[in-house]
């Protein structure tokens, strides 16, 4: 239970990872759903990048 | 395994996560796709503002304005001269405080040398509505080459910050159909 | 000599109690300077929204130049002094090289800062924060951004310093922390910035007492070599404050110390050239340098943002995953303590810098597509996206570790203290989205009156233009109240807060 006015961070902090942790198994360091948010965060670049070449394409002949 | 407040124990060169590795490959890909579209566009792309650029004394960019408003005048609108050149003309229009002048009637379809410059302090050369944004800087002239593709009526919005009276400052470039009237009249 | 050390209670970090006092001194300065960029904020928000045009011409220029001055190097740089005292001294248990020299390095930014303040207040300094010559400000003014800056060098050596002497009496065992790693690389593009800030300002201030000659576009070229990397030390600053709110919610991990610490160094190589992109349709340089100085230098940062990007979120998943939350693919994110304002803070400032500040960002730096950006409000929709939904709210939620770490005191209005992450990120998003989108339109940034009144033709902005302006307004004033809500718990908490237990009030 937190201490009102601490963060849980101080008051319940994460718990230590075991000494034999060593580098993990597949499972446990597996990154897929970060994967999934980077796909969505270039797929949303992708698309507002090219947007505004449209835009740009739509103005009077600049040189 | 250790977070960044910890020392890392040992060598920490060690190879990429799986993850990881494929994610740095894709961005650098689209990195290089980022990079590739501005040479790309320079030779297939129609919106550069690359322009013939030299230095110029404001003196002599006001003087050279001034005779391209005495060449070309063909009336006053909002108090200042309206001028109509031919196509492929050097065109002139000079920012100061607080004004742009002069206003332009240009042709549509026709290519023009568009000359900006400021006589004081730095303007923005923003013109609306087509949101064509260009630093104009004293001393220097940028010379674009454009071709308006569409009559309408364009105004000149002054974009960056020049003094107290910054947001009074509204030029306008008219483009006509068909050949402009040239010279005398109003 | 005798060093005056205590130990953390929650980490076991021994801390120099100079280390302490520096940094409270930094913090509390960034947060007064907070509250005054965050009241000239309102002023110029209530002034741009046309129906309330609240301030004359004058001073909404003059509370432009504050808002951005307060912000941008006030607030931000004596935060980031207080942040580098922690990730060398703090972090790595040493004490600081020289407590004295830290305490000259303090004395002259404040100094600076009253006397731009000073200037600015008083209406001699209505150039903005950019001040662009040939526009001229008093030379007061150039004088206290020198003195400022003198003053944030001597820090950053500090810094260094505390580096070596760290390393020479063995303080830490193996290499430095991640963190301070990234803290490191902020401190050398800060010593990169002050190089081009004293390349610049010291002539200026010479030109303004009429004493030499100005080139208006080389002004804008090497303060832009001030200007821009001075915004990358915000970033490798926030990216590191990133690692550090992850290691402190949820034990997130360093995937990869070789990946993450080669990110930190793609910024100090490429950035100061990337400073191009705020050039690109100036008359000055031709489309060669532009194409390069933008590209292959800026897209090289921009590759290490799309790195910590991944290995951030990454390194709080694996380090969910490693705690048993290894069900589905976003287990470990929704059993996140979100009602951790240092995590919420975190997150959303991820989100809001990625995908509203560096989309925008690296779009409007393409050569080109800046002619259909460049001084429009797209311009300040993306960068309040980046420096403050990204940088500003990372620092917001360190703030509440450092309450309880550094001052010692209990979080006050603790319940507020976990929405409060969440009321601004929320304004920012609606205020950097609906900025950007009207930018679109062609508004023009740094204008007191898009109604065109007094001027010598007419001019109709498209009516969506009005109800935009109008949700900015409103985004900024839900932005502001987050603002206020943090200024007040972090300066009730300092000076009225409950000690924490086994403290002496």
């Amino acid at each position: 239970m937190p201490a009102d006015g601490i963060p849980k961070g101080l008051t319940d902090p994460p718990a230590p990872l075991p000494p034999d942790i060593g580098e993990g198994t597949e499972e446990q360091t597996k990154a897929t759903g970060t994967l999934i948010l980077v796909f969505v965060f270039l797929a949303a670049f992708v698309v507002y990048y090219f947007v505004n070449w449209k835009l740009l394409s739509a103005l009077w002949r600049i040189g | 395994m250790h977070t960044g407040l910890e020392s890392p124990k040992g060598i920490w060169w060690k190879p990429a996560h799986k993850a990881e590795k494929l994610w740095v490959i894709i961005a650098f890909v689209w990195c290089m796709v980022l990079f590739a579209m501005m040479p790309l566009w320079h030779v297939r792309g129609a919106q550069n503002p690359s322009g013939i650029r030299a230095k110029v004394d404001p003196e002599a960019f006001l003087a050279r304005t001034q005779e391209f408003i005495r060449t070309y005048q063909v009336g006053t609108d909002g108090g200042l001269p309206v001028v109509a050149p031919p196509p492929g003309s050097h065109v002139y229009m000079m920012a100061m405080q607080f004004s742009w002048t002069p206003v332009l009637r240009l042709q549509a379809g026709a290519e023009y040398t568009l000359h900006l410059s400021a006589l004081d302090v730095n303007h923005g050369f923003s013109l609306f509505p087509m949101n064509i944004n260009f630093q104009i800087v004293p001393g220097y002239d940028y010379g674009l080459t454009v071709t308006p593709t569409e009559a309408g009526e364009f105004k000149v919005i002054c974009n960056e910050f020049c003094g107290i009276g910054h947001h009074l400052m509204l030029g306008k470039i008219e483009v006509v159909d068909g050949p402009v009237t040239q010279g005398g009249g109003s | 000599m005798n060093w005056d050390f205590r130990t953390c209670p929650y980490t076991g970090l021994k801390v120099d109690k100079n280390a302490d006092a520096l940094m409270k001194v930094n913090a509390v300065v960034a947060t007064v300077a907070l509250l005054i960029g965050g009241l000239s904020a309102i002023g110029v928000l209530l002034t741009r929204w046309q129906a309330i045009h609240l301030f004359d011409a004058a001073w909404f220029y003059r509370l432009l130049t504050i808002h951005g001055m307060n912000m941008l190097i006030f607030f931000i740089l004596f935060f980031e002094m207080a942040i580098l005292y922690f990730a060398s001294a703090v972090l790595l248990n040493s004490r600081v090289a020289a407590p004295k020299a830290g305490w000259v390095g303090f004395g002259l930014m404040l100094l600076g800062t009253i006397l731009i303040e000073w200037m600015m207040f008083a209406g001699r300094a209505d150039v903005l924060f950019t001040s662009y010559v040939p526009l001229r400000a008093d030379p007061n003014f150039y004088l206290g951004v020198i003195f400022f800056a003198v003053g944030a060098l001597t820090v950053v050596i500090q810094f260094f310093a505390t580096l070596v002497i760290a390393k020479r009496e063995k303080t830490y065992e193996g290499s430095v922390p991640l963190v301070t790693f990234g803290a490191a690389t902020a401190a050398i593009i800060a010593v990169i910035t002050l190089g081009h800030g004293a390349a610049v300002y010291i002539p200026t201030y010479l030109w303004s007492l009429g004493l030499m000659e100005m080139d208006a576009q080389i002004y804008r070229l090497v303060w832009w070599g001030l200007g821009h990397s001075s915004q990358q030390i915000n970033v490798a600053a926030m990216v590191s404050v990133w690692y550090l709110l992850g290691a402190f919610t949820v034990g997130a991990v360093v995937i990869n110390e070789k990946i993450s610490r080669t990110a930190f160094v793609l910024y100090v190589l490429f950035i100061s050239m990337a400073s191009a992109h705020h050039l690109l349709v100036d008359p000055g340089m031709g489309p060669a340098w532009k194409v390069w100085n933008t590209s292959y230098a800026m897209y090289l940062a921009v590759l290490a943002s799309m790195i910590h990007g991944f290995t951030v979120p990454a390194g709080i998943e694996v380090g969910q995953r490693l705690r048993g939350m290894t069900k589905g693919t976003f287990e470990w994110f929704r059993r996140a303590p979100w009602g951790d304002p240092g995590f919420s803070s975190l997150i959303l400032s991820i989100i809001i810098f990625g995908f509203l500040g560096g989309i925008t960002g690296v779009t409007f730096g393409t050569e080109q597509i800046n002619i259909i950006a460049h001084n429009t409000l797209r311009i300040p929709g993306h960068f309040h996206a980046t420096v403050v939904g990204g940088t500003a709210l990372a620092f917001m939620g360190l703030t509440y570790y450092v309450i309880p770490l550094v001052f010692r005191k209990k979080v006050a209005f603790f319940p507020l203290a976990k929405m409060q992450p969440y009321i601004f990120a929320i304004g920012m998003t609606i205020f950097s989205i609906a900025m950007t989108f009207v930018g679109t339109f062609g508004v023009p940034r740094r204008h007191w009156d898009i109604t065109f009144a007094n001027s010598p033709f007419d001019l109709q902005f498209a009516p969506a233009v009005d109800l935009l302006l109008g949700v900015m307004g409103i985004g900024g004033l839900i932005a502001a109240l987050g603002g206020g809500i943090y200024i007040l718990i972090t300066v009730w908490s300092v000076f009225l807060g409950t000690p924490m237990e086994g403290e002496s009030a």
